[in-house]
């Protein structure tokens, strides 16, 4: 791999003749990273086409509603070092899936009959898992995997007890707009730091 | 006023959901706005209501700094901006909204009420469910495949438009004993069916019926009584050949296999046939076709491809006195008549012209005997058989009288003689 900006050299020198499956593990993630973000993509349109104006209207522009456990990218993400960059994509990445089963479970209750919506929540919170474990076994083949006990994702217990207090119908709608609006983020993310590991510079 | 029983109270607010990992920190109806300064709630939150009817909402803002003040705020619903005239301040701090006449929910996850502050920012939100209790459910109607399960099918009340989420339940239970079971298995047949695919008895009826269930309340139909026995139906026959008579030319001999499914119980099965011209779509059905396994299509036309399909009604399963329940048709199956060997202007399936050396009294009589056939085209095989033979002496007298036209002067040509018998 090229001493270049954000490039990771692995640690071991006899991984020198692993090198080439490292950088077609990198591509093979990148590429996965990039389909996922195409499939965030329609679910996002798909969630605010049913949940009506002015979800899906220009200019609509809800209140960003916090989120327990997940924020979106900090605007100091892209000058972290790369490997920095990915620990925080794998980390939202093992955040969303819980998140995602809720907004599941609420739009099956508001609607009980798209389930083309709601398949593609349940694979989004599929993919979001696979995604995230194959960027930390990227970072753990690179060396700069987590060093001790890795930090669980908000328990969904935990996010019960904030969550008694909201049971309004809009704002269940606003949230999973949140929600799905961070999976894409999240996810676009992961696809330019995974880019920037490929050999030829930034994708 | 729509039948059926009314749930709760119209417009009381949407029941909270049982405990979910939300994942909201602080809302209660009351998103922030962009800049965090000021909070409202709208009341009531997520309301029920008839079609028609009215409705009086609030959007009460309270925040940092406190006094924040209702001037300046709007509404929307379903992201159009509502007329100010609807509006109007309460207090320093509550705007109102009086909504008439309201008209069924656009979307079923609720219309989107949103109290605006003066900069456009949301306040808070509310969704509308605008809709009609259901109608009772009707026109029950159920098969079963092979004495093992169960579909039925149902229509909505009031064509199934109430403009609010309605869920249908199949239930049914054994007519003088045993609890309501629920059917499971939804949609299996088009939007309003379900399948009950085991644990079905024989030989005792069963109570059936669908309730219908919306915000706005509930209907439950009527209940239908059946005998699985008589609603048996079964896999379309297999097995399915066409092919030609011979070289009969306006015959096809349609065969076919008893539906193995129930071949040990088909004691009566009737069978019925349909067929077509390759390019058309009018099909003409043979329904006398009891018991049997072929048939003979009679009054083609010649050198023509037919489709034909066959179906299969397995009544009298155990003595059931029901009619049953026909199957699907077979899959299509193609065969074609042979072309006419009759001499004529443009060949194939033509009539002859008056004046050609083979007409006469007996080619008369044949073209009438054909007509009748065409009006008679049914299974019958003693006249079949006899129509073949006559049929057969023709066309071989034909060919020989042909012959003998290429080698003898025109003024030695006669009429054919008709059939030996």
């Amino acid at each position: 791999m090229s001493r270049r900006e954000g490039s990771l050299a692995p640690q071991a020198d006899s991984s020198v003749s692993l090198l080439p499956h490292l950088e077609a593990k990198i591509r093979q993630t990148h590429s996965l990273a990039h389909l996922l973000t195409k499939y965030a993509e329609q679910l996002l349109q798909e969630y605010v086409q049913l949940q009506g104006d002015p979800f899906g209207l220009p200019g609509f522009s809800p209140p960003r509603l916090p989120v327990a456990g997940l924020s979106a990218p900090a605007p100091s993400h892209a000058g972290l070092p790369v490997h920095e960059r990915l620990r925080l994509d794998a980390a939202a990445l093992a955040a969303l899936p819980p998140l995602l089963d809720a907004v599941r479970r609420r739009q099956a209750e508001l609607n009980p009959r798209a389930p083309r919506l709601l398949r593609r929540l349940e694979d989004a919170a599929r993919q979001a898992r696979a995604l995230g474990a194959a960027v930390e076994a990227l970072l753990a083949a690179l060396g700069a995997a987590n060093r001790g006990p890795r930090a669980e994702p908000p328990a969904a217990a935990a996010a019960a007890t904030s969550a008694s207090a909201a049971s309004g119908v809009f704002p269940a709608k606003v949230l999973g707009l949140r929600v799905c609006g961070l999976y894409r983020e999240w996810l676009s993310r992961t696809e330019g730091d995974l880019g920037q590991l490929l050999p030829g510079g930034p994708a | 006023m729509p039948a059926g029983r009314r749930g709760p109270a119209a417009q009381s607010a949407r029941r909270p959901p049982p405990l979910l990992p939300l994942l909201l920190l602080c809302v209660l109806g009351a998103p922030r706005a962009g800049s965090g300064a000021h909070t409202a709630v709208i009341s009531p939150q997520d309301p029920t209501l008839l079609i028609g009817s009215s409705l009086q909402a609030t959007c009460s803002v309270h925040g940092d700094p406190p006094g924040a003040t209702a001037e300046g705020l709007y509404w929307t619903l379903n992201g159009r901006r509502l007329p100010p005239e609807l509006s109007r301040v309460l207090n320093t701090s509550t705007l109102a909204l009086a909504l008439a006449n309201l008209n069924g929910s656009r979307q079923q996850s609720g219309d989107n009420l949103v109290c605006h502050a003066r900069d456009g920012s949301i306040l808070a939100g509310s969704c509308l469910y605008v809709g009609l209790p259901p109608e009772k459910p009707f026109n029950i109607s159920c098969w079963s495949k092979n004495m093992k399960d169960l579909t039925c099918r149902w229509t909505p009340g009031a064509h199934g438009e109430t403009f609010l989420h309605t869920n249908y339940s199949l239930k049914y239970k054994l007519r003088w004993y045993g609890q309501d079971n629920t059917c499971e298995e939804y949609h299996t047949v088009g939007p309003h069916s379900c399948h009950i695919p085991k644990d079905l008895a024989l030989f005792t009826p069963y109570e059936i019926w669908v309730e219908a269930t919306n915000r706005l309340g509930s209907a439950r139909s009527d209940v239908l009584t059946l005998d699985i026995l008589d609603v048996v139906t079964t896999d379309p026959p297999p097995d399915v050949h066409v092919s030609r008579v011979g070289g009969l030319e306006d015959q096809l001999s349609v065969r076919w296999v008893s539906p193995p499914a129930l071949k040990d119980f088909l004691f009566q099965a009737k069978y019925q046939i349909r067929y077509r011209v390759e390019d058309s779509v009018d099909w003409k059905v043979v329904d006398d076709v009891s018991n049997q396994t072929s048939c003979r299509l009679a009054g083609l036309k010649p050198g023509t491809v037919y489709f034909v399909q066959v179906r299969c009604n397995p009544f009298g399963i155990y003595g059931s006195k029901k009619a049953g329940i026909w199957s699907e048709w077979s899959h299509p199956t193609a065969a074609s008549t042979p072309r006419s060997e009759r001499p004529g202007p443009g060949g194939g399936a033509c009539e002859p012209r008056g004046g050609e050396p083979s007409s006469g009294p007996v080619r008369r009589e044949l073209k009438q005997f054909l007509g009748w056939l065409k009006k008679h085209a049914y299974c019958s095989n003693l006249s079949f058989r006899l129509y073949d033979q006559w049929r057969a002496w023709m066309q071989k007298s034909h060919k020989t009288r042909n012959q003998d036209e290429g080698i003898l002067p025109s003024s030695r040509r006669g009429t054919a003689r008709g059939p030996a018998r």
